[in-house]
């Protein structure tokens, strides 16, 4: 590694950071591409259909339709841009990235895999070193702000709908975020830190010993505020077919439709890797006490990977709600449970646990 | 009339939402691995250009002009499908035809022009019904489209070729037997 840095003339931490960015960037934003095809594939599966099989790479290999999402690509690429006349321009061009950007930036605290030792150097499995200061409570600051990206688009679209669609999400983001912090709060305050790290290795290797045996309200509560948060069904509440057209991406077309798509997938794989680090013991392979690098990477991807099948899977079981049950499911339901778990742990913390 | 509406009493397990949301995922998923389990060929869709649903018997598709062994049409031209047609698809123009070995020398009929218009077509089976001879069958293929009006004019050795590829037989082009020229009846 370190002859590679300096065949391109850049330190071996610099040349570090930007192999881990682009391992961690491509790799989500791959992952939320490969995601819309799991998406159109596995509900078809659940439907009893079959989905998008027929695009084939060059017209000759079918890849189980794998190719579609390259299809999809180059038509969102090659369609016309417009932008509708009364819009307010530079908003209109900027949502999409103020809501894909988030998304992605998300990820940058979360490690990935087991730090490693090598040439007397340690080099970290996540974009920003443990210790910096800023921990778990900076994706959660950084998932606040892809409200903006919906809101922006919705308010630049210069169309009632979109607005109304943008104004419901953007009040169920901001009301889940509460039940949710207090949800991550009572996982510091057990750890004692909220550094991911730290969570991760006060989890340990062994599953009765991870935050969902240890916490499971506080999980419930965590999952069901990450489907408001990424605005997916049962919590959709951006879109409406039925009611409010599209939603806040009515006006979009074209490549900005495909990131504003985007941005909700990558947000998907942001949300289930915090699951898999805050509850699920982030990289810990389980029963194995000191894993290899690869093997801990493994597991966190399969752990994530998971989880955001899960948010598939549920998007195809369970109905949308009405805006007024979401609200009191959020006020009502999800804070004092989340309240609740936060009490129980500090009772359970005063009594010496 | 008032309708009753049942009113579901839930439990309290039901009532926690999370109980039945998992019996929800646990459908769904049954479903999948079944969906990702079953053979191509035994899901519900067919796979159009590639696999073709097999019509019924009864099953009222594109004609076809039956013929004897020897490769004789069976049509007599009675215009009793023209007749028939509610569409007035059908038009048939009759020639006489004799030979020795066939028809002992007797004149018999025939058609010499048989044109159905495709395009007005309804597939109706009215003129396999009104037949006498069964020469009109309406059978299993329904891909009937092409590029120009033309080509939907279903001419005699069209319409008798029609199933001659599924069947194995000869595709004809030729009656076994040549017309002879209409003769007036010495009054």
């Amino acid at each position: 590694m370190d002859k590679l840095a300096s065949m391109l003339h850049m330190t071996p931490a610099i040349f570090w950071m930007v192999v881990k960015v682009v391992i961690v960037f491509a790799g989500v934003m791959s992952l939320a591409a490969v995601w819309t095809w799991v998406e159109r594939r596995g509900s078809a599966m659940i439907q009893d259909r079959i989905g998008p099989n027929r695009a084939r790479l060059f017209g000759r290999w079918p890849i189980l339709g794998l190719a579609q999402i390259a299809a999809d690509g180059i038509k969102f690429f090659f369609k016309e841009d417009l932008v509708p006349t009364d819009a307010n321009k530079r908003l209109f061009w900027l949502a999409p990235f103020l809501a894909f950007v988030p998304a992605l930036m998300g990820f940058a605290v979360i490690p990935f895999g087991k730090s490693f030792v090598s040439g007397g150097q340690t080099y970290h499995l996540a974009l920003l070193d443990p210790g910096n200061g800023m921990g778990m409570l900076y994706p959660l600051a950084i998932g606040g702000m892809a409200v903006y990206g919906v809101l922006v688009a919705a308010w630049s679209s210069n169309n009632k709908w979109s607005i109304l669609g943008g104004m419901r999400a953007s009040a169920a983001m901001v009301s889940y975020e509460i039940g949710l912090s207090l949800a991550v709060i009572s996982i510091f305050m057990t750890t004692g830190g909220y550094d991911p790290s730290e969570v991760i290795s006060a989890q340990g290797h062994l599953p009765w010993a991870w935050n969902i045996v240890r916490q499971p309200l506080g999980f419930i509560v965590f999952f069901t505020c990450m489907f408001a948060e990424t605005n997916r069904l049962p919590f959709d509440f951006a879109e409406g077919e039925s009611e409010i057209v599209a939603g806040f991406n009515t006006e979009y077309g074209s490549m900005k439709y495909s990131l504003l798509a985007l941005a909700e997938y990558s947000h998907l794989m942001t949300a289930s890797a915090l699951i898999a680090t805050l509850y699920f013991g982030g990289w810990q392979v389980p029963f194995v006490k000191d894993p290899t690098v690869m093997l801990s990477v493994a597991s966190f991807l399969l752990k994530m990977l998971f989880f955001a099948w899960v948010f598939v899977w549920i998007r195809w079981t369970v109905p949308r709600f009405r805006y007024d049950q979401l609200m009191h499911l959020g006020w009502k339901v999800m804070l004092p449970l989340s309240m609740a778990n936060l009490i129980f742990h500090a009772w359970r913390m005063s009594q010496g646990h | 009339m008032a309708v009753i509406v049942k009113k579901v009493e839930l439990t309290w397990l039901d009532r926690t939402y999370v109980w039945p949301v998992m019996k929800g995922m646990g459908i769904t998923f049954q479903h999948f691995l079944k969906q990702l389990f079953t053979p191509t060929a035994k899901r519900y869709t067919i796979q159009y250009p590639d696999m073709k649903k097999e019509m019924p018997a009864g099953y009222r598709g594109l004609h076809e002009l039956k013929r004897f062994e020897d490769g004789a049409i069976k049509c007599v031209a009675c215009f009793m499908c023209q007749e028939a047609c509610p569409a007035r698809c059908i038009s048939i123009e009759a020639e006489e035809f004799s030979d020795l070995n066939i028809t002992q020398g007797f004149e018999e009929k025939r058609p010499a022009v048989f044109k159905i218009d495709m395009l007005r077509c309804i597939y109706c089976g009215m003129c396999e019904e009104a037949c006498p001879k069964d020469a009109i069958w309406l059978r299993n293929d329904y891909e009937v489209a092409a590029y120009d009006r033309l080509s939907m004019q279903f001419g005699k050795w069209d319409l008798m070729n029609t199933y001659a590829e599924a069947d194995g037989k000869d595709s004809l082009g030729q009656d076994p037997t040549p017309s002879v020229p209409r003769r007036t009846i010495a009054m």
